[in-house]
Parts: structure tokens; C-alpha cells; sequence
């Protein structure tokens, strides 16, 4: 049984290859996979630019860190940006301690990440 | 009123006072006995009132003072063994402000073995070899850190260290139902300490031992989704071991309170 995940999709108006994705719960080695196939697809289906809100995500392992960096590097590769907002500060420190934060495009709120696509 | 003087064994600081019947300001004279009976050498104090029927204002006064003298011996005077109905009605009038208060005078001495001794509890968890059982493992330890007052940020980073070493454990180790990970943790009020073991995979040594060899920042990639998690527990950690010598895989780390 994978930890408990849910993603939930919104356009944002007046952009529209753009998917803003609130990840809520945990991300981890037993759901990275059906992530990962998620964000891909929207990736494949033309939305380059993703805003991943991590308000409600509550906990990221090396795994999941692993695969935002994939996520960041595959829409780079298309032209777009995957971009992270209000992160929580346990979520941020382990990002921090890998050195991942300057790899990673991340915003303090929302607001900043969905501006920086202008 | 009565009153039982309940040694503890093993515990020689530690003693029980079973109080009945009614502890009003006639008894102060009594009170006062039973504790010049006790041997100075005691620092901890559990005043049992399950079967006591009421405590007048002037009891509790004497019993602070006997408190005030217990904390002087690095110790404390608790109450034990008050209904929760009169719980509540005790932090109307703020007496738990006072004094710490307990269901039953087992959980007073848990207090004093954490608390006080400094005692260490130890805590073994054997699940099957799958990365499914991964996060109820890692959530039970950090709920356990938590519930033994470890701050947020503490028990998220040992839910993180558990994960990332029963991950491991699983990918690097033989899987299957009836082989499983074993876990060994031992906490006190300073630090963590913890032993997972999993069932060495012969098949999957050479990628164990490539994980382990040093690596340099300039290795890690930004297209590598994997191989973060062993620098991510060595950088949440004080101590950190592995031993591959024997049939299973041992790592044992240890994390000291920060906060």
C-alpha cells in the first residue's frame, strides 16, 4: 500500500500551459512512482510550466526529493519550469541539507511563483 | 485519615504515599509524621489519593512546601491516581498548576524513570522486508519520539533517518514475507539511538558497497533521482555505522536532542 498522496489540478487564468498542483500529504518511496507519472503526463500534455503548492505536503524523503529534480529538469528541457511554493519549513530543511535548494526553483508563496512565469 | 508508606523496589529515591479518608487541616499533624519518616535520601514523592475523599486548602499548602523540598533534592512530589472527572475540576482551581498530576501512580513512575533517572526506554519492531511497511514504521517512531516530548522538528528528522535506513534496508536486503527488518531503538531525554538489521542480498552487495564509498558534492547530479539517502542520514545524525559482516546488514546511528 503507497503512503497516502493526493494532487489536486487547477488552470490558472490567462495561462494556459500552465497546471498550478497542490501536493497534499506525503511523498515518498512508495508513491514517487504514481507521482511521477502524473506530473509527467502534464508535462507530455503541453502544460511545461507547473506550480506545485506544498502548503498541505507534510513530509518529502530522498526519494521524492529525487524525483522533484527530475520533474525540475524534464520541464527545462521543454521550455517550461517547475516551480514550488509555501513550502513547509521540516519539508524545506531536509531539501536544504541535500543542497538541492538552489536546483530547485522555489517561492515563499504562491503569488511569487505564479508571477515569475511572466 | 489514612496513610500507607509504599517502598519501591529498585528505587531507592522513589516512595508511595497511600493516602484514604479525608485530608483535612486536623491531619496536617499526621502529614507532617509521615513525611519526617522518609529518609532524605528521597527525592520523589507520589502522593496516591485514589481512595481519599477530600483535600482541604490547608493540606495542600503542606504539601507544597514538601514539594518545594523535594524539588531541592533534584527530585519532585507528584499527586496520583485522581479520577479525570476530578481532574477537570483541579484545573478549575489551578492545582495543576501546582503540582503534576497523574492517572495512577504506574504513570508517576514512568515519569520518574524519563524524568528523573534519566532512564532509557527500548523500543523493537520486526516487520516484513517491504517498502509499503516503511511509513507506518517511520511515523510510529516519530510519534514515539513526540510522545517523549521530542520537539517537531526532532521527530520529523527521525522519521526521515528511519525511512531512509528501512528503505534501504529493503532495497539492498533480501525481501519477501518471511524475512524481516529489525529494528531496535533506545531513547532518552538526550538522545536516539537506533540498530536496523535487515538480511543481506549477496546478489546485491557490489550496489551496497558502491553506496557507501564516499562521495563528493560534485557527484550528485541534478538528473540522479536516486542514491540522496545515505548522505541525508549521515547529515541528520551524530553518529552513523554500517556492518556488512555478517549474514544481515546492521546500521546504527545516533541522534542527539536538539531541541
Amino acid at each position: 500500500m503507497e503512503s497516502q498522496i493526493e494532487l489536486i489540478y487547477e488552470d490558472i487564468k490567462g495561462k494556459h500551459n500552465v497546471k498550478l498542483v497542490q501536493f497534499v500529504d506525503d511523498l515518498d518511496a512508495t508513491n514517487v512512482e504514481t507521482v511521477s507519472e502524473k506530473i509527467c503526463n502534464l508535462l507530455n500534455e503541453g502544460y511545461i510550466n507547473i506550480v506545485a503548492d506544498f502548503k498541505k505536503l507534510r513530509y518529502v524523503n530522498s526519494t521524492g526529493l529525487g524525483t522533484l529534480l527530475h520533474f525540475s529538469k524534464t520541464a527545462k528541457e521543454k521550455n517550461g519550469s517547475f516551480k514550488i511554493a509555501n513550502i513547509n519549513e521540516n519539508v524545506y530543511e531536509i531539501i536544504e541539507i541535500i543542497g538541492a535548494t538552489s536546483l530547485l526553483e522555489i517561492y515563499d508563496e504562491l503569488e511569487e511563483a505564479i508571477k515569475a512565469l511572466d | 485519615m489514612e496513610v500507607n508508606i509504599i517502598q519501591i523496589p529498585d528505587k531507592p529515591h522513589a516512595i508511595i504515599l497511600k493516602f484514604s479518608g479525608e485530608m483535612d487541616s486536623d491531619q496536617i499533624g499526621m502529614i507532617n509524621d509521615t513525611f519526617s519518616q522518609i529518609n532524605s535520601n528521597i527525592n520523589y514523592v507520589i502522593v496516591s489519593v485514589k481512595s481519599v475523599q477530600m483535600i482541604s486548602s490547608s493540606v495542600i499548602g503542606e504539601l507544597m512546601g514538601y514539594r518545594k523540598q523535594m524539588i531541592e533534592r533534584g527530585g519532585d512530589l507528584v499527586i496520583a491516581g485522581i479520577d479525570f472527572s476530578i481532574r477537570t475540576k483541579l484545573n478549575l482551581i489551578g492545582l495543576t498548576k501546582i503540582f503534576r498530576i497523574f492517572s495512577d501512580p504506574r504513570s508517576a513512575l514512568n515519569a520518574y524513570r524519563w524524568e528523573i533517572e534519566r532512564h532509557a526506554e527500548k523500543i523493537h519492531v520486526s516487520f516484513p522486508s517491504h517498502l509499503k511497511i516503511v511509513p507506518p514504521v517511520r511515523q510510529l517512531i516519530s510519534r514515539i519520539a513526540k510522545q517523549k516530548g521530542y520537539g517537531n522538528r526532532d521527530s520529523f528528522r527521525l522519521e526521515t533517518i528511519v525511512d531512509e535506513i528501512c528503505n534501504n534496508a529493503v532495497e539492498h536486503g533480501m525481501s519477501g514475507n518471511e524475512l524481516s527488518i529489525e529494528l531496535n531503538m533506545e531513547i532518552d531525554p538526550e538522545k536516539v539511538e537506533l540498530d536496523v538489521t535487515n538480511t543481506s542480498d549477496p546478489e546485491k552487495m557490489a550496489s551496497l558497497k558502491a553506496l557507501l564509498k564516499p562521495k563528493n558534492d560534485n557527484e550528485i547530479k541534478l538528473d540522479e533521482r536516486r542514491g540522496r539517502g545515505l548522505a541525508l542520514i549521515k547529515m541528520l545524525t551524530d553518529e552513523l555505522s554500517v556492518d556488512c559482516s555478517g549474514t544481515g546488514t546492521s546500521v546504527h546511528i545516533k541522534k542527539v536532542r536538539e531541541e
